[in-house]
């Protein structure tokens, strides 16, 4: 199941407990605001101590304090937002940990120093000869990396034994010609995680880009 | 934790009994795929870098004559609304890349000209007939589906002006 489906199966009863939310609040304005005076609003008969439960509030606050009940009703909302949130974060980790377990998990990262003699365009990864991941970069994306930004460009599973990275670079070289550069490691993969580092770093004396494979122990 | 996978498990349930069977297709309402081309002048394009604007997504081929005369017009309604959030891009259809890029060439436009040579944008986009245009609003969600192009039909650009009144 992908994360997107996940969060989309997850924020389906929540959406639309919000929009009810939001309902309620909607409708309780108009009223309040046909009920009262101008003058009268800011006499509230009830203060919002029992803001425990909005729905149940709103229909007397409607004529009493608008105020009051709205803020407990955006503060509901709020909790509701973080719970939200909250589920999210537990849910990502849990498909992390479920499809990507730490004994079969090879994760690679792309990371870029300077940039100056290089303009990323894309890169292709194949592990053992598969590939299994083909990336155009965005300008956007490739200014993040050139600001620092680490990407993490795939993660997948891999059995125990030894295996081989081959990683494609295309894009701009030197004086702003098509080029094309190829990297690649031969790793061990034991019985934690593997992360692989692809980095693209300029070598000033020969004014020419370097591309390394980095092994994370 | 598990009280959490469980309401979860109970919202997927719920959610699988109300859904529909997806056929594949891209309808009105559907978030719109998203995708990253490179464009015949250079660089990249990812469809999804521009949530907030406003998209009108045309497909193209280098055989097809009406195509040229609809470039034109929404290079046109491309200068009038980019200020507003309007952004526009064409993908190609073609089978041949090198047609694809030189008409590109003959034909610059004042927007990107994207290259699909797998045509998976196409397929993600069920698109049957040429061109066909897409209007997917500020959320990333397709709002309009216009298939075929007459010259005196300015519908799409009501709906345009529609989704940049929508904000975000």
């Amino acid at each position: 199941m992908s994360s997107a489906r996940t969060l989309g199966l997850l924020l389906a009863p929540i959406t639309l407990a919000l929009s009810l939310a939001c309902n309620i609040a909607a409708g309780a304005e108009p009223a309040a605001g046909a009920t009262d005076a101008p003058t009268a609003a800011p006499a509230a008969p009830e203060p919002a101590s029992d803001a425990g439960s909005a729905p149940a509030a709103t229909p007397s606050a409607a004529n009493g304090a608008p105020g009051t009940s709205t803020r407990a009703l955006d503060e509901q909302i709020q909790d509701l937002k973080k719970s939200v949130v909250d589920l999210n974060k537990d849910l990502f980790v849990l498909e992390e940990e479920l499809l990507f377990p730490a004994n079969t998990q090879v994760a690679l990262f792309v990371s870029m120093d300077v940039g100056e003699f290089f303009g990323l365009d894309a890169v292709t990864v194949k592990i053992d000869n598969r590939e299994v991941s083909n990336y155009l970069y965005t300008p956007r994306e490739v200014s993040a990396l050139v600001k620092g930004g680490v990407q993490r460009l795939y993660v997948g599973n891999l059995k125990a034994g030894s295996h081989e990275l081959v990683a494609l670079f295309t894009g701009k070289g030197p004086n702003d010609r098509d080029y094309k550069r190829g990297a690649s490691i031969k790793f061990e993969k034991g019985v934690g995680a593997k992360y692989l580092e692809l980095k693209i770093s300029d070598r000033v004396r020969s004014q020419q880009p370097e591309f390394e494979i980095k092994d994370w122990e | 934790m598990i009280r959490r996978i469980g309401r979860l498990c109970a919202g997927a349930l719920l959610w699988a009994l109300v859904t529909p069977v997806n056929a594949g297709a891209t309808a009105v309402g559907d978030m719109a795929p998203d995708f990253t081309l490179p464009a015949a002048a250079g660089g990249n394009v990812r469809l999804s870098e521009h949530r907030g604007e406003v998209v009108l997504l045309t497909f193209w081929s280098s055989h097809c004559s009406v195509c040229v005369a609809q470039m034109a017009a929404l290079g046109n309604l491309q200068n009038t609304y980019r200020s507003a959030g309007l952004v526009t891009l064409a993908v190609s259809v073609d089978d041949d890349m090198k047609s694809a890029t030189q008409f590109a060439k003959s034909h610059p436009a004042r927007f990107p000209l994207l290259l699909d040579p797998l045509k998976a944008v196409g397929r993600a986009y069920s698109i049957e007939l040429i061109p066909t245009t897409v209007l997917i609003d500020r959320r990333g969600r397709v709002r309009f589906l216009l298939a075929d192009y007459r010259g005196t039909d300015n519908s799409y650009v009501a709906q345009v002006r529609a989704l940049l009144d929508d904000p975000l």
